[in-house]
């Protein structure tokens, strides 16, 4: 087969890993080819919108389990592929030299079984680095199962090495991917996190969840997510949209992928790690889903409109971080500034603070930018809709389906 | 009387004049490189000052290494009174010293950060969508036309990121390129330097391997122009190998 139409399967096998990101390691060049940026470099963006910074292929779609979600499933009746160790090597060289990459994404279906599968892995990976002195940005996938000693040979090639939990509840993965269990995963997870350190996987480990598949709801989501970066302080977690693929009777018979609530969870999920927000803030057995229609920032403080508004001049950090229109930057800049001067409402927008949604949680000097009366949640949560609206990027069809 | 008052383009000169303005204080209507062309009413005036290098050093000491980097990413941007507002930044820069960053209020202050964090923002861009090709003799070659003038700050990336390869990135807005020996780069003048642009025998494959790559990776499913459009300004297309085509 030539290289060309290799690359054409592999690469469309690998593309529903939702992982971009290349940050969080700063490799130096030496005598060798390129170095890494600790804040990653986004290359390129697709079709779809999204950022393209590692050349993300599969080593193979031969895969001996049949997880019903997936496109190279053993039942799928698809054109099968497999990259020698060279061919990735002369890929991702020839592709960094010209800077299209910030390097190699590596995963693989798996085939024999997982030690014979990450061997491979290993080897391509010990190649990259050890013939032709790669010193760019490698992520690869640990497959499940696969030997301790194996997952220390290929943590000390890599920047990143991770394993996709890929549905939340342990139901969901009895369901959908019958083959896999989920303490091989976490098992992959702990031996990481242990051992991780400037040599091992210096840029951490992520995983990813495969949202609306399952019937999970956005609360069992989430806590794993929480737990998942309390347990085994993960640098990320992808939620990756559904992408109905196969048919079959145990899938959803989605239209679209649901882009909206996967969105609605990263912005969650960001909270969570920078706004000091906790799950149960955000949502409860009672109202366990998100909603569609306002960002679960400003969803919350409608919930807890008896806290606003917030005096600009005076609150705390944390309480500047719960503003809606108010970021983790913005908050610092505004707590720098008022030590020197007090902050007018012109000032505000020059801070980065995003006035449109924040005029109507906060007071500047004493004063509420717009009508006091119209402080109520019916009025700016209207408001809050509408401009929400003209943000999502999506077609009618996405909201009937919520 | 309007003076403008000239200096020969350097950053050095910038800073030379602005103090020696301040110190005296004079108060320009503008200034500008010796290719500006006055008005009538305009009165252009050279001063002859002395080129003092240390000043930079005079500058991240007083205001601080945030504040000097933050005023040389102006003078590379294209803002039309980018000196007027580094003469003002500096004149309150001189009161409030270190904590210059941090009064928002100022217009001076603010325009300084909107506009560098612009050009940050503009290389880091760079960085990501310069696209190389491979000439013969193994050396790599790019064109690009930044809005701000980053080509020294791009070339500072590149002398890491491809330390071990002949490497030469054109800007064609300005005319300059700059080129890199593996030891380190300078930047000369278009006419100073030839090159012959010739492929080398690879590169043809190469590219149309990318292309495929490209291609692949997006999901129809997800299909979404305003976020790729966002993200990667069709300004930019010109030279990026894999959506040159669909300009
Ligand atoms: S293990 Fe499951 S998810 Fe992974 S490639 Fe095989 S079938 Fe797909």
């Amino acid at each position: 087969m030539e290289l060309q139409e290799k690359l054409k399967i592999l690469a469309d096998s690998a593309k529903y890993d939702a992982s971009c990101s290349s940050s969080g390691s700063n490799r130096k060049s030496g005598s060798g080819v390129g170095n890494t940026a600790i804040a990653g470099i986004c290359h390129s963006f697709a079709s779809d919108g999204r950022c393209i910074s590692l050349l993300k292929i599969l080593l193979t779609n031969c895969c001996i389990f049949d997880c019903k979600y997936c496109l190279n499933r053993k039942s799928n009746n698809i054109k099968r592929a497999i990259f020698t160790p060279e061919e990735i090597c002369t890929l991702t060289l020839n592709f960094y030299r010209r800077n299209y990459i910030e390097g190699l994404f590596l995963s693989s279906g798996i085939i024999k079984n997982p030690d014979y599968t990450m061997e491979l892995l290993i080897k391509t990976i010990f190649l990259l680095r050890n013939k032709y002195h790669f010193n760019g940005y490698i992520h690869a996938k640990a497959i499940p199962g696969a030997s301790p000693k194996l997952l220390k040979k290929l943590g000390l090639l890599v920047d990143r090495l991770s394993a996709n939990i890929e549905l939340p509840t342990e139901n969901g993965l009895k369901l959908l991917a019958p083959n896999k269990e989920s303490k091989n995963v976490s098992q992959i997870m702990e031996y990481v996190k242990i051992n991780q350190s400037k040599k091992y996987v210096p840029a951490g480990q992520s995983t990813q969840m495969i949202i609306g598949a399952t019937k999970e709801t956005d609360l069992q989501i989430m806590s794993k997510s929480a737990n998942l970066y309390n347990q085994y302080h993960l640098k990320r977690v992808f939620y990756s949209a559904y992408v109905p693929i196969n048919k079959d009777n145990l899938l959803p018979s989605l239209e679209h992928p649901p882009l909206i609530r996967e969105n609605r969870l990263y912005q969650a999920d960001w909270l969570l790690r920078y706004y000091n927000f906790k799950v149960t803030d955000l949502l409860d057995v009672k109202n366990p889903n998100f909603n569609i229609l306002i960002d679960p920032k400003a969803d919350w403080a409608l919930r807890h409109l008896e806290e606003f508004p917030k005096e600009i001049n005076t609150c705390s950090y944390n309480e500047l971080l719960k503003i809606p229109g108010i970021g983790v930057k913005s908050a610092r800049r505004i707590i720098s500034s008022r030590r020197n001067f007090t902050i007018h409402l012109e000032d505000l927008k020059r801070m980065g603070v995003v006035l449109k949604r924040a005029k109507y949680f906060i007071l500047c000097n004493g004063k509420y930018i717009t009508n006091k009366e119209f402080f109520n949640k019916k009025f700016i949560e209207r408001n809050v809709m509408l401009e929400e609206r003209s943000l999502i990027p999506t077609n009618k069809e996405q909201l009937r389906l919520f | 009387m309007n003076n403008i008052y000239i200096y020969d383009g350097d950053f050095i000169s910038l800073l030379n004049i602005i103090l020696y303005l301040l110190k005296n204080n004079l108060h320009p209507e503008n200034i500008k490189t010796d290719v500006y062309h006055p008005s009538l009413f305009e009165n252009t005036i050279y001063l002859s000052i002395l080129k003092n290098e240390k000043i930079i050093d005079q500058i991240i000491s007083a205001f601080g290494q945030y504040a000097m980097r933050s005023m040389y990413y102006v003078f590379l941007s294209k803002e039309e009174n980018k000196e007027l507002i580094l003469y003002y930044f500096f004149q309150n820069a001189l009161k409030r010293r270190h904590k210059i960053m941090y009064y928002h209020n100022l217009k001076c202050v603010s325009e300084v950060l909107r506009i560098s964090n612009y050009v940050r923002h503009e290389t880091h861009k760079m960085k990501g969508f310069l696209r190389f090709k491979e000439l013969e003799k193994n050396i790599l070659y790019a064109e690009m036309e930044p809005t701000n003038n980053i080509l020294f700050l791009v070339s500072c990336h590149f002398v890491n990121r491809l330390k071990n390869e002949f490497w030469v990135i054109k800007d064609n807005k300005r005319k300059i390129i700059s080129i890199y020996d593996k030891k380190q780069f300078v930047i000369v003048k278009e006419e100073e330097f030839k090159l012959s642009q010739k492929e080398s025998k690879g590169e043809q494959n190469i590219e149309f391997l990318w292309r495929i790559f490209y291609k692949t990776i997006g999901i129809k499913e997800r299909r979404n122009e305003r976020c790729r459009m966002n993200f990667m300004p069709k300004k930019y297309w010109k030279y990026i190998t894999e959506v040159k085509e669909e300009l």
